[in-house]
């Protein structure tokens, strides 16, 4: 009897230290401007909400790389998707490169996957020079969607945004992948992210708003289940 | 060096939001304070700004409000008044999410306290998007317009009226974009001059925003004739 009460004892201690480390999911930002990069978690940075069993909010700023403003607010579901804004401001006098990532830990590991993302941005003459410029860096992608570090889908390749107006804004779209049919993509274990690398004019701001998602691709079993019962409706129907 | 002022208010909702700071004052232009304005009907939130002092005539904003599911964050807002350049400046880059599970009205004022004599020319922009983060479609929806600048309570200008944003699950929009210069306008600030955001978020929706307002003095008739005869009379000492 008394070993009975002691695994049961031991399995509520389990189970509640368990849920008690139910926590907000792994979710870490890095910044590297011109090469020097700084970052960490999202959470020491800011704010994080639960909005629903499987949704936190995280909400912050970083400005440790000397003249670099980022601040962000980003919904997660390990499930995973990412999807948020975030505004970079350049508060130095000359153009800089930038390289901004957010990083979310997936569960579970997804064996093969379909994805969608989307971005679009604003730029901003903040500092009312009369322009303002962003580029991409080396004509690659300005937006790359990331699967465990390692980038899967890419937007807005060779791009450039300008401003040429005191004050001026500039909007534009970035562009889409997998919308309305997501497309295939590999297996991930650990990380879904998403990049941003641009160079921005001196003392402007920029903002991207985007969604990537990445949902699992349904298994041999679920599709012979959803088969036999359409064989089922389908019978009934006769 | 930056000098930090951290605040904390809880706001009720629909009240008006004063974040009042003493602030260092110019010659020509008299900064009074900022106040950033927050009201929704997702309820009452909490609000936290942290003020920074970048120059001898400029200040940052970052901070937030929230409630337990709908929030409005601001960062590097920049509010600046400069006596020898006869010129202020604002910005406001603000993001929207409404986490409730019903559509919600949003009203957000970024306030720059002072006074500056008329006539005055104003210039301009506003840029953003709005995100889905819904399984069913989702939109931005405004009864009047999205953005306005106003001095004192003289509307400026205003901008994107009787919007409708339709995005689908998981996507984003552009909600556009318009810059203005050199718009006169006649009237004195006496109290501030703001930049107001007003929409209607659907259930899920996010609206992020980046938008600046700038102002000038324009000298007056008389103070031109001085400059001009000034030139003149420099020009002839020159020549001789």
């Amino acid at each position: 009897m008394k070993s009975v009460i002691a695994w049961t004892g031991a399995v509520i201690c389990v189970t509640a230290q368990t849920l008690a480390g139910v926590d907000h999911p792994d979710f870490s930002f890095r910044l590297s401007a011109d090469g020097v990069a700084g970052g960490g978690a999202a959470s020491d940075f800011g704010s994080v909400h639960q909005v629903s069993q499987t949704e936190w909010l995280f909400s912050g700023s970083y400005g440790a790389t000397s003249g670099t403003l980022l601040s962000w607010t980003y919904l997660i579901d390990p499930d995973p998707f990412v999807t948020g804004t975030f505004t970079l401001t350049n508060e130095t006098a000359t153009a800089r490169d930038y390289v901004v990532d957010f990083s979310l830990s997936i569960a579970p590991p997804l064996k093969a996957s379909l994805l969608a993302g989307q971005a679009a941005g604003s730029l901003t003459d903040a500092n009312g020079s009369g322009s303002a410029l962003l580029t991409s860096l080396g004509g690659g992608f300005i937006f790359s969607a990331l699967a465990d570090e390692t980038v899967v889908q890419g937007l807005m390749a060779n791009a450039s945004q300008q401003v040429s107006f005191a004050n001026g804004t500039s909007s534009f779209s970035g562009g889409s992948f997998g919308f309305p049919t997501p497309i295939a993509g590999p297996a991930i274990d650990l990380t879904i992210g998403i990049r941003f690398a641009f160079s921005l004019s001196a003392g402007d701001s920029v903002s991207f708003s985007s969604v990537f998602v990445a949902n699992p691709v349904p298994g041999p079993t679920s599709l012979l289940v959803a088969a036999i019962f359409g064989g089922m409706r389908q019978r009934r129907r006769f | 060096m930056r000098s930090v002022i951290p605040n904390q208010y809880t706001l009720a909702c629909g009240s008006t939001v004063a974040i009042f700071l003493a602030m260092p004052c110019s010659a020509a232009f008299v900064m009074a304070g900022t106040s950033i304005a927050v009201s929704s009907s997702a309820g009452t939130g909490t609000l936290s700004n942290t003020l920074a002092q970048v120059s001898p005539n400029s200040w940052t904003a970052t901070g937030s409000w929230s409630t337990a599911s709908a929030s409005v964050s601001w960062t590097n807002n920049t509010f600046s008044w400069n006596g020898s350049t006869q010129s202020g400046f604002a910005n406001g880059n603000i993001v929207v999410r409404n986490n409730t599970s019903a559509a919600q009205n949003f009203s957000v004022v970024i306030n720059m306290g002072g006074a500056v004599t008329s006539p005055l020319s104003f210039g301009g922009s506003l840029g953003g998007q709005f995100v889905n983060g819904s399984t069913l479609p989702g939109n931005l929806a405004s009864d009047g317009p999205v953005w306005e600048a106003r001095a004192d309570n003289g509307l400026v200008r205003s901008e994107l009226h009787n919007v409708l944003l339709v995005a689908q699950p998981f996507q984003v929009v552009s909600i556009g974009d318009f810059s203005f210069s050199n718009s006169l306008y006649n009237g004195t600030v006496t109290n501030s001059v703001s930049l107001g955001f007003s929409m209607r978020l659907s259930a899920g929706g996010e609206a992020s925003f980046t938008s600046t307002l700038a102002l000038q003095t324009i000298p007056a008739p008389g103070a031109l004739a001085l400059v001009v005869l000034a030139s003149a009379f420099e020009r002839r000492r020159r020549r001789r």
